[in-house]
């Protein structure tokens, strides 16, 4: 068993076998909406559990996708233990391990996709200018005003929101949203996602709490060094 | 002024070096569209195109300045001329940009995933030369070629999770445009580990590559056209 996990080939012919997984799931998707459009709109395994454990027949792609990362996954960290436990020298240290960083990056970047899809939370809705909502963990939002500005030819060119986070009914922060400008808080985001002006001035806000968003970022820095730093060093062999 | 393209490009086929012209033209025509709007000038077919046939150009002129005009020259401007006619028919967007985009994270992640489709487009080429053209070093210059491609490819796909979490608060979107961007990146990854293993290297992995630059192709337009997506193109 340890030989099938250590081998490139297990690595190649999983890879192919997610190709095409995703390839179907990129069919299936837009043709069954009814199933998939709510993937996004929760944490993934709210999904799993209310939705894709009851239609296997259109989502068995997904759970193939996920069979092929755990195979991946253990066979990235088999080789990567085993080349690890070789000899080492220090003329091809960098190398050698190169190939180790960019592996442990993309661990830490499926790990990030496990924590984010089970732990945390997700919610939103509409909330008009003076509105109020309760958060989990004691915690709560109002938004104080809403800003569009448009140019001459009435094209949308900005907009924001003043909002206010409560934790135990004390305000703790505030700030203005805008596009590309959440408000953190204690690894809580806080985004404007539209504004809507049919009935009086209202925003449609978010609030994420994301445990594997730190690992994401941390996974895709050493994901990018050692990809620069082996790229570096495979362009002077060869 | 476009159409002074469809003129010079075509010189690299008398001599690579001669594509230069061209490029620097191109390069003008691209500066002064980004001032003419304001903002970078990636935004829909037209822009997008016309900026994959410039840094197919660029990476041409690079990976064959010591060339003389062969089959490399003869695969490569037709490809270049059939992305500037498409970016030639393609209206072009001439708004400003929308608020949402006004990231230094969207435009590295725009400007990246391009030129490594056109890194992926030369590899690709070096595939058929491999196969083809009897030519003992392509099969480097595709290496070359798409090891570059794939790690300019993994860092514009990180810069848009950061622009993603940033503006929605997630990096990572189950969308049919996703799952593609995810195929693109196994395939890439998939060559990058087949080219080690015996039985999959050689002609195998120089038609990969090929394979590979279709995947991005769909990938690029054929996801946007025909399935509801997150993405423009």
């Amino acid at each position: 068993m340890k030989n099938f996990f250590l081998s490139l080939k297990t690595t190649v012919w999983t890879l192919l076998g997610l190709v095409i997984v995703f390839f179907i799931g990129s069919y299936m998707m837009p043709m069954h909406r009814e199933v998939f459009s709510s993937m996004n709109d929760s944490l993934l395994f709210d999904w799993v559990k209310s939705v894709a454990l009851r239609d296997l027949w259109l989502t068995w792609w997904f759970f193939a996708a996920l069979a092929g990362l755990v195979v991946l996954t253990i066979n990235t960290l088999v080789c990567s233990l085993a080349a690890i436990q070789g000899k080492w020298s220090r003329t091809d240290f960098l190398l050698r391990i190169s190939p180790q960083i960019i592996h442990l990056g993309f661990l830490f970047i499926l790990l990030a996709h496990l924590l984010g899809s089970g732990w945390g939370y997700k919610l939103s809705g509409m909330m008009p200018e003076g509105g109020f909502a309760r958060l989990p963990e004691d915690r709560a939002l109002s938004l104080q005003s809403v800003v569009v500005q448009t140019d001459p030819a009435g094209y949308m060119q900005d907009w924001s929101a003043e909002v206010s986070l409560y934790e135990n009914n004390e305000v703790v922060k505030r700030g203005t949203l805008g596009p590309n400008k959440p408000l953190f808080y204690k690894g809580v985001g806080v985004y404007l996602k539209s504004l809507d002006f049919e009935r009086g001035p209202a925003a449609l806000l978010m609030v994420n709490k994301d445990p594997g968003a730190i690992w994401a970022l941390i996974g895709s820095a050493l994901f990018m060094l050692g990809s620069v730093s082996l790229l570096a060093l495979k362009w002077k062999k060869t | 002024m476009d159409y002074i393209l469809f003129i010079l490009y075509p010189l690299s086929l008398i001599r690579p070096r001669f594509m230069l012209p061209a490029l620097v033209f191109h390069a003008f025509l691209i500066v002064a569209s980004a001032l003419q709007y304001g903002r970078i000038p990636l935004m829909g077919m037209h822009d997008t195109l016309g900026f994959l046939a410039f840094s197919i150009g660029v990476v041409y002129v690079i990976a064959a300045w010591n060339r003389a005009r062969d089959l490399f020259s003869y695969l490569t401007t037709p490809l270049i001329l059939i992305f500037l006619a498409g970016s030639a028919i393609s209206p072009p967007v001439t708004h400003g940009m929308p608020p949402v985009l006004k990231t230094m994270w969207f435009e590295l992640h725009v400007i990246l995933s391009f030129v490594s489709y056109a890194l992926f487009a030369v590899g690709a080429i070096f595939g058929l030369l491999d196969r083809y053209g009897n030519d003992v070093h392509a099969e480097r210059g595709q290496y070359r070629s798409l090891l570059l491609g794939y790690v300019l490819f993994s860092i514009a796909m990180i810069f848009g999770g950061i622009w993603a979490f940033l503006a929605w608060g997630t990096y990572w979107l189950w969308t049919p445009k996703e799952l593609w961007t995810t195929i693109v990146w196994f395939f890439y990854s998939l060559y990058l580990h087949a080219r080690l293993v015996r039985g999959w290297s050689g002609p195998k992995t120089a038609w990969m590559g090929v394979v590979g630059f279709v995947i991005v192709l769909f990938t690029y337009a054929g996801v946007g056209l025909l399935m509801k997506s997150s993405h423009e193109f």
